[in-house]
């Protein structure tokens, strides 16, 4: 028990390590780009506005205001407190909005489009990777070029593609927006069923990107473990192959579990591609008008998310092998 | 393993063929009439005639089958406005990103929140909106008098009163508005003389008349009157803090206006009418306004905003629609712009090209005109544009933009002989050779000051129809010997160079900004803004004069415009103008825009605004919600 003890507390240190370089990351790096987001609320404001002093006060107002013209540390000392209370702050690029209320409407689409998307993706090319490691002869020979077709087409590429054929072309599904552009939210079933119909491009076009990887990975896992010695062994002394295909599967998953707990973790970043070409109202097309506007509270809070959720995953990897199979736990210990 | 990959299989097949099955959430019908209507519009009544009271027309009384669908035939769809989410509704704040509901400028928008007068772009005329009839300034000109129409009234149903117009202008003041910060210049204050009538009392100058008597003109049809009462009410709830005075959401704000919120989410806004608008009183409207429902989805680009337009879902556009002739000729869609053919809109704006007068050679004025007139300004229009702004020889250039009212301002035959069409190669090489100004050491390019003429010409990456622009700029440079290449910054890196002085040695030799297009200080605050000194080497300067010109004679006469009344004085002192602009060319504008795109989809609603429409006085194309164009709205019909 001591030895998980000290794996666990080794672990819980690095994730702390990597959290506090991290988060000094997340406040630095987006206010190290090039430009002035004030200038643009500035010119939003100016609209109309003639006079030069005019122009000079208003910009001193909104730098007062956001904190831009203290010095950097001062900055992220405020930063610090406000983020341990909960709070993220204003916009900037949707100013007096708070950046807490933009995460919280937008992160429900997010998941509700990625978490899914992941989990159907990795069943499913899982399934093909491991039948393909089976059986063998024709059916793998269609699905690795294929998977490896579709694996190695970025995701904007897949989006793009299922928009053309199925949005524009085939006109089956709606091109933009999570939902009918002549409805109102509600629990109606016009409304739910407009968001099922919203949803399938860009779901399917992240489900394919996933099925692909998976299945690559699945069937180099599965024919590695069909070869082992376990399984010549077993097959000698008579098990059925059933029995054999199970144990064979429960190996080969490992890695594929680490694959499904990181995609899990980088879920937000990795819905962007999709949420941008669909016009998608998730947290990915929400960074992206945080980075396109300067706004330095949204950026931060949204790659804090990513962080938080990446190191998670991580961590509960880390700690799950250290359960799961021993030799881990005992290689990083000793 | 076989029996999850079925299921797994099963699942995947039916939700598509389900979902494939549903229409794409109510595709709208197909097109009823692809014809713009030729019957001649009902003209627009003039709001100050007294006519008898009509009975309120709700165009359309049924209630939607599904509350929760917005009805297509009540509803009229915008794009090109919002493309992120409303923020506020706050009509003192000027970040609400609401671009329906807020939006206070030359012709500002009132769908919402109401301004005394409503500017008419088409005749630069003033029209009373909350006001009852014109306005006066006294002999003395000093102050103006208005008064309000008995009529008006907010969305509470209390009258709207000069103590309104006066609070709202002393909370500019106290809070530090954008209202307040760009008129406390030119208004001193504004009383409530009684409870109908306005003084608004001008600043003045060292005459003892208004010091800008254009600005308080132009301040009654740019600036929104809002209730005293709501006011006092968000002082209370922010303590009299002016920045949470400023950021308030303000949900529960009181308009006048004809929409209010419905409804507003990360990917639309939806306005709704207010069916006990007091404009549908006869000594307004006599009507309300068509559409129960004002829309607009956020789309990500302005490819997904013509696509939606393409498929129905957009029946007002005001985005940059490439090749918008191919959308009726190719594309045979119910489609079409104010003028049926190129220049498609009316041209209000002039995207311009400024010199940083302090990069070698660009104080040189034989080299500011030389590239200037080299410039192939047809395929600017032809390729950039995409044929949608007049050509500099349908509108030679001056300062005016192509409006009838301001080309005739100036006396066109004096500055006949200063005015180029571009694509002169070989002016511009004579002009720089008679300059000295040569390739002495034979490398190609010329010199000045012992070094190459090296420049660069900037825009916002991103902005292509702009950088389409600044590639021809740049090769018209490499005919004439002079090497100016193309650089395209990030906008947040851009706006703040070209704003602030002085601007970098390389990167920004000629950089495009835009500039004032058609309002009631107009073509004055344009000539302001390219001309004078006030502007020029100054820090968080959005106005113009961004490359740091200056001449004295400019500054004076454009100081002495706005106490002009003399039609022929103005005249002269605007073509003197013209003449110093063409012949210094501190900058040089690429082409005309419109003030706003305004293409429309006539799928479900006709009767939009068109060039010969019938309309007196003329709506303008300023996309049914702007100035006096948002008489538009009443006289929308539906295509069935």
């Amino acid at each position: 028990m001591k030895g998980y003890r000290n794996y666990f507390l080794n672990k819980l240190l690095w994730l702390l390590i990597t959290f506090f370089f991290a988060f000094i990351l997340n406040f630095t790096l987006p206010r190290l780009m090039p430009g002035d987001p004030v200038a643009a609320i500035t010119a939003r404001v100016a609209q109309g506005m003639s006079n030069s002093t005019g122009m000079k006060e208003v910009y001193e107002r909104y730098a007062e205001q956001f904190g831009t013209n203290k010095p950097i540390l001062e900055q992220f000392i405020l930063y610090v407190k406000n983020v341990a209370r909960g709070n993220f702050g204003a916009s900037f690029s949707q100013f007096p909005r708070p950046v807490g209320d933009i995460l919280k409407t937008s992160i429900i689409w997010t998941v509700a489009l990625q978490f899914p998307a992941i989990i159907v993706g990795w069943l499913i090319g899982n399934t093909l990777g491991a039948l393909a490691a089976y059986q063998k002869r024709g059916f793998d020979k269609l699905l690795l070029p294929t998977s490896i077709f579709i694996s190695s087409l970025p995701a904007f590429g897949m989006a793009v593609i299922m928009m053309t054929i199925f949005g524009v072309n085939l006109k089956w599904f709606p091109i933009s927006g999570g939902y009918g552009f002549d409805l109102i939210p509600s629990l109606s079933w016009s409304f739910v069923w407009s968001v099922i119909v919203h949803y399938q491009l860009p779901f399917w076009s992240i489900v394919l990107i996933t099925i692909g990887g998976q299945a690559i990975g699945m069937r180099s896992m599965s024919i590695y473990e069909l070869n082992a010695d376990y399984v010549k062994y077993s097959r000698f002394l008579g098990i059925k192959d059933r029995k054999i295909v199970g144990y064979v599967f429960r190996n080969a998953m490992l890695p594929q579990i680490t694959g499904l707990a990181l995609s899990i973790g980088t879920m937000v970043g990795g819905t962007l591609m999709a949420e941008i070409i669909f016009s998608y109202p998730g947290l990915g097309f929400t960074l992206l008008s945080g980075i396109k506007g300067q706004d330095y509270p949204l950026i931060s809070a949204v790659t804090l998310i990513i962080t938080v959720m990446v190191l998670s995953a991580n961590f509960i990897i880390e700690i799950l092998y250290g359960i799961i199979d021993p030799r881990v736990k005992a290689a990083q210990t000793d | 393993m076989k029996k999850l990959l079925y299921v797994v299989s099963v699942l995947v097949i039916v939700s598509m063929v389900l979902a494939a099955c549903a229409a794409p959430t109510a595709t709208p019908a197909p097109a009823q009439s692809t014809e713009a209507p030729e019957a001649p519009a009902q003209p627009t009544e003039a709001p100050a005639v007294e006519e008898p009271a009509q009975p309120t027309e709700a165009p359309v009384a049924e209630e939607p089958a599904d509350p929760n669908a917005l009805p297509r035939e009540q509803t009229l769809y915008y794009n090109g406005l919002q493309w992120s989410s409303v923020v506020c509704w706050n009509p003192y704040s000027s970040n609400c990103n609401n671009a329906i509901a807020i939006g206070q400028n030359d012709n500002s928008r009132v769908p919402m929140f109401e301004t005394p007068y409503l500017y008419n772009m088409m005749d630069g005329k003033q029209y009373p909106l909350l006001a009852d009839g014109p306005y006066a300034w006294n002999d003395a000109m000093t102050e103006i008098t208005f008064k309000l129409n008995a009529a008006a009234k907010w969305s509470d149903g209390t009258p709207v009163t000069a103590d309104d117009v006066a609070y709202t202008w002393a909370s500019n003041i106290k809070y530090n508005t954008q209202a307040g910060v760009a008129n406390k210049d030119y208004i001193d204050t504004i009383i409530a003389k009684d409870p109908q009538t306005v003084v608004i009392k001008a600043k003045l100058g060292e005459d003892g008349k208004a010091f800008n008597p254009l600005q308080v003109n132009a301040y009654l049809s740019s600036y929104y009157v809002i209730q005293k009462a709501w006011t006092q009410k968000l002082e209370e709830r922010t303590g009299g803090d002016a920045a949470a005075f400023l950021a308030d959401v303000a949900e529960d704000v009181v308009y006048s206006g004809p929409y209010h919120k419905y409804f507003s989410d990360d990917t639309k806004v939806v306005y709704i009418r207010d069916d006990n608008y007091w404009g549908q009183d006869a000594s307004m409207w006599g009507k309300l306004p068509v559409p129960k429902y004002l829309a607009h989805m956020f789309y990500k680009d302005n490819a997904a905003g013509t696509t939606a337009m393409k498929a129905g879902e957009v029946d007002v556009s005001q985005q940059f629609n490439s090749n918008v002739q191919d959308l009726w000729l190719k594309d045979n869609l119910p489609i079409s712009t104010y003028l049926a053919e190129a220049p498609y809109g009316v041209g209000a704006q002039l995207p311009t090209v400024y010199y940083n007068l302090a990069s070698n050679g660009l104080d040189q004025v034989a080299v500011r005109k030389a590239i200037a007139i080299a410039i192939d300004y047809d395929t600017i229009i032809a390729n950039a544009m995409t044929n949608q702004s007049a050509t500099f020889t349908q509108v030679p250039r001056s300062l005016m933009n192509p409006t009838p009212g301001e080309q005739a301002l100036f006396d066109h035959d004096a500055v006949k002989d200063l005015q180029w069409a571009g694509k002169d190669i070989e002016g511009a090489k004579k002009l720089l050779d008679d300059a000295g100004i040569v390739d002495s050491n034979g490398d190609g390019w010329r010199e000045y000051n012992g070094k190459n003429l090296h420049y660069t010409a900037t825009c916002p990456e991103g902005w292509s129809d702009w950088q389409a622009a600044v590639e021809v700029v740049a090769a018209a440079g490499k005919k004439i010997g002079i090497d100016i290449v193309t650089a395209y910054p990030d906008w947040g890196v851009y706006q703040t160079v070209v704003t602030n002085w002085p601007l970098p040695e390389e990167g920004y030799d000629l950089f495009m900004f835009w500039n004032d297009g058609a309002g009631p200080t107009q073509p004055w605050g344009r000539i302001r803004k390219f001309m004078s000194s006030e502007f020029a080497e100054t820090t968080n300067n959005w106005n113009g004069n961004m490359g740091g010109y200056k001449n004295p004679t400019a500054d004076e006469l454009i100081k002495k415009i706005p106490s002009l009344t003399d039609p022929a004085e103005l005249k002269a002192v605007y073509t003197e103008l013209v003449e110093i602009y063409l012949t210094d060319v501190p900058s040089f504008s690429l082409m005309y825009k419109p003030q706003l795109f305004h293409t429309v989809n006539e799928s479900v609603w006709t009767n939009f605004p068109h060039e010969g429409d019938g309309t007196n006085p003329a709506v303008p194309p300023l996309i049914l919600l702007d100035g006096w164009g948002i008489a538009g709205l009443y006289n929308l019909e539906l295509v069935d």
